[in-house]
C-alpha cells in the first residue's frame, strides 16, 4: 500500500513503534550477550568473550537428552497431528453437511482451552488408565494441542483451492486418492507445510501440557531449562537458551520461505 | 512416474472404490478419526475434571463420591486463595490493557507503511512467538534483576538516575511486563489484519473534512477495528491468565496466579478435588471472556444492520 502516514501524530507512531521493537528484542539480545560471558555468575555487564558455556552444555547429558527427545517429540507429533488434522480440514471444506460449524467448533476448541487444564485433565485420565510411558502421554498431549493448528492452516489453503480441476480430474477417470494426491495435495502444499511447522514449533516450546505429563527420566528442553533456572546460575542458562532461540530462528525462516510470515500468523 | 504404475495406481484407485462401493463417502467421514481421538483424550477427560472437583477425598487419597461443593465454597471463602483469583483477574486484565493502548501505533505503522517497513515489523513481532515462554521470561529475569548486576538497574546507576537498584524483579509489575512480552504479538496481529480491511478513503475523508488526527481515530479508525480489539484482547486475556511460568521466573511468591496454585495442589498438596475445582474455575473465567466478546460482537453487527 502507498504511505499514508504523515504529519507530527505519524512521528509519535513510528517513535511508540521504535520503543516496542526494542522491548520486544531486549530480553533476546540480553540472554544471547550473557551467554558469551566470560564470568561464573550471569551478571550484567558481560565479561569478556567466551564459547566455554556452550562446550559446557554440549558435554550435559541431561540437556542432550532433552534436546532429543524434544526433537523426536515433536517429529512424531508433527506426523500425528497432520494424520488426523489434514483429513479433518477436507472434512471441514467439502461438501455441507449438517453440523459442519459444530464440528468446526469442536475440533478447534482445544485452541481456547486453558493448556494448563487440558494436561491435568489428559493426566489424571492416563494415570488412571494406568498408562505409564511418559513419552506415549506427551505424545498424546502434544497432538491434543497441536492439531488444531494443523487444522487452520489447511483449511485456510483448502478455501483457495480450486475445486473445477478436482472435478476435472474425477471426470477423467482419477480416482478420489489420485485425484487429491495430483491435483489437491499440490495446491495445499504450502499450508500442509505451514501447519506441520506450527505443529513441530508448539510441541517443541509446550510447556503448560507437558509440564503435567512428563517425568524424571523423560523431560523435555523447556522443562529441563526451567528445573536448571532455579539451581544453575552459569551463563551456561543462557547458553541453552540461546541455542532455543536459533532454532527458533531457523523456524521463522523456513516460514517465512514457505508461505510469508504474514500469511501464516492469519492461519 | 512410468505409465505402468500409472495404469496400477489408477487401477488400485478405482478398485478401491468399487470395494467401498462409493459409499457416498461424504467427507464428514474423514473428521471421525480426530473427533474420536479428542473425544477420549480432551472432551471425556475435560468432563471428568468437573466430576473430580465436586467429589471427596479422603484420608488415603482416594477420590470419590459423595458429590460436594465444598471445594469451590473453600475456593471462594479462603482469603489467600480469593487473593489469588484477584491477583490474576488483575494482571491478566492490566496485561490486555497494555497491549491495547501499545498494540495500536505499531499495527497502524503495519498496515499503514511501506512493504519494507511492514515486513520487517511484523517479522520482529511474530519471531518471538516461537521461542520458548521460559527463555523469554528468563530474558526479563536478567533484565528486571534487582541487583545491581540486572540490565535495567546498570544502567539506571550507571546514568545517575538512581542511586539505589530498584526492587521490579519478583513482583505484579514484572509479571505484567513479561506477560505483556510474551502475548503481545497476540493483539497486534488481529489489530493490523483489521486495520488494514479499512478503506483508507474513510480516513481520508475525515481528514479532508477537517477532523484532526485523534478525532479521525476516535471516530474513523476504532470504531472499524473493533472485530481485531476483541479477538486480541480475548487471546491476551485467556493466555495470560493461563499462564504459569511467566509467574514463576517473575512474580516468584508475590505474584501467584491460578495456574500456579493448581500446580501447588496437585503437585505438592495432593489435594487432587481441590485442584480440579481451581482448574474449572480458570475454565470458566476463560470462557466467559470468550462468550462477552463473541456477544458484543454479534451485538455490534445486528445493530449495524438494523
Amino acid at each position: 500500500m502507498n504511505p499514508r502516514l504523515s504529519g507530527p501524530g505519524a512521528w509519535v507512531l513510528y517513535f511508540v513503534t521504535a520503543g516496542m521493537m526494542v522491548f520486544i528484542l531486549a530480553p533476546l539480545a540480553v540472554v544471547v550477550a550473557m551467554s558469551v560471558s566470560d564470568s561464573y555468575f550471569v551478571a550484567f555487564p558481560p565479561q569478556g568473550f567466551t564459547l566455554k558455556w556452550y562446550v559446557k552444555i554440549l558435554q550435559d547429558h541431561e540437556f542432550l537428552d532433552a534436546l532429543q527427545l524434544s526433537a523426536l517429540l515433536a517429529l512424531s507429533t508433527t506426523i500425528g497431528s497432520l494424520l488426523l488434522g489434514v483429513p479433518a480440514a477436507i472434512a471441514l471444506t467439502r461438501g455441507a453437511f449438517p453440523g459442519q460449524a459444530l464440528l468446526k467448533g469442536l475440533v478447534l476448541s482445544p485452541l481456547i482451552f486453558p493448556a494448563l487444564v487440558t494436561g491435568l485433565a489428559l493426566m489424571q485420565l492416563l494415570a488412571k488408565m494406568g498408562s505409564g510411558d511418559a513419552r506415549l502421554n506427551l505424545l498424546i498431549g502434544h497432538i491434543v494441542v497441536t492439531s488444531p493448528y494443523v487444522i487452520r492452516a489447511v483449511v485456510t489453503s483448502l478455501l483457495l483451492v480450486d475445486f473445477n480441476l478436482e472435478d476435472a480430474a474425477r471426470t477423467l477417470g482419477a480416482s478420489r486418492l489420485r485425484t487429491f494426491w495430483r491435483i489437491t495435495m499440490p495446491q495445499i502444499a504450502p499450508g500442509v507445510a505451514a501447519g506441520a511447522l506450527f505443529a513441530f514449533m508448539v510441541s517443541f516450546d509446550n510447556y503448560p501440557v507437558t509440564m503435567w505429563l512428563a517425568n524424571s527420566q523423560y523431560s523435555p528442553v523447556p522443562l529441563v531449562l526451567m528445573r536448571q533456572l532455579v539451581n544453575v546460575f552459569d551463563p551456561s542458562i543462557p547458553a541453552m537458551s540461546t541455542v532455543i532461540i536459533i532454532l527458533a530462528v531457523i523456524g521463522v525462516l523456513i516460514l517465512e520461505r514457505l508461505v510469508g510470515l504474514r500469511r501464516a500468523a492469519a492461519m | 512416474m512410468s505409465s505402468d504404475t500409472q495404469v496400477l495406481t489408477a487401477g488400485n484407485g478405482s478398485l478401491l472404490e468399487r470395494i467401498v462401493p462409493r459409499l457416498a463417502l461424504p467427507a464428514a467421514w474423514l473428521a471421525v478419526p480426530i473427533l474420536v481421538f479428542l473425544a477420549i483424550f480432551f472432551f471425556y477427560p475435560a468432563i471428568n475434571l468437573l466430576f473430580f472437583s465436586l467429589m471427596t477425598q479422603d484420608a488415603k487419597g482416594v477420590v470419590g463420591p459423595p458429590l460436594t461443593g465444598a471445594h469451590y465454597s473453600r475456593f471462594f471463602e479462603v482469603d489467600l486463595y480469593l487473593r489469588v483469583f484477584w491477583n490474576t483477574l488483575r494482571i491478566s486484565l492490566i496485561t490486555s490493557a497494555i497491549a491495547i493502548v501499545l498494540g495500536y501505533p505499531v499495527a497502524i505503522v503495519m498496515a499503514r507503511s511501506r512493504p519494507i517497513v511492514s515486513r520487517t515489523i511484523s517479522l520482529i513481532v511474530i519471531a518471538p512467538l516461537i521461542v520458548s515462554v521460559v527463555v523469554r521470561s528468563y530474558g526479563w529475569q536478567l533484565i528486571l534483576a534487582n541487583t545491581p548486576a540486572g540490565l535495567l538497574n546498570w544502567v539506571l546507576l550507571s546514568l545517575g538516575i538512581t542511586s539505589s537498584p530498584l526492587a521490579l524483579l519478583y513482583s505484579p509489575t514484572a509479571v505484567v511486563i513479561g506477560s505483556l512480552h510474551v502475548f503481545y504479538p497476540m493483539m497486534v496481529l488481529p489489530l493490523a489484519s483489521a486495520l488494514g480491511k479499512i478503506d483508507p478513503n474513510l480516513e481520508d475523508c475525515a481528514r479532508t473534512l477537517g477532523a484532526p488526527w485523534w478525532k479521525v481515530f476516535a471516530r474513523v479508525t476504532l470504531p472499524l477495528s473493533v472485530p481485531g480489539l476483541v479477538a486480541g484482547f480475548t487471546l491476551v486475556f485467556s493466555l495470560t491468565a493461563g499462564s504459569f511460568v511467566t509467574p514463576v521466573i517473575l512474580g516468584g511468591t508475590t505474584a501467584t496466579m491460578l495456574g500456579n496454585l493448581i500446580e501447588q495442589q496437585i503437585f505438592v498438596v495432593y489435594d487432587w478435588p481441590f485442584g480440579a475445582a481451581i482448574a474449572v474455575v480458570l475454565v470458566v473465567v476463560v470462557f466467559a471472556i470468550n462468550t462477552l466478546s463473541m456477544r458484543l460482537l454479534e451485538g455490534r453487527r445486528l445493530r449495524a444492520l438494523s
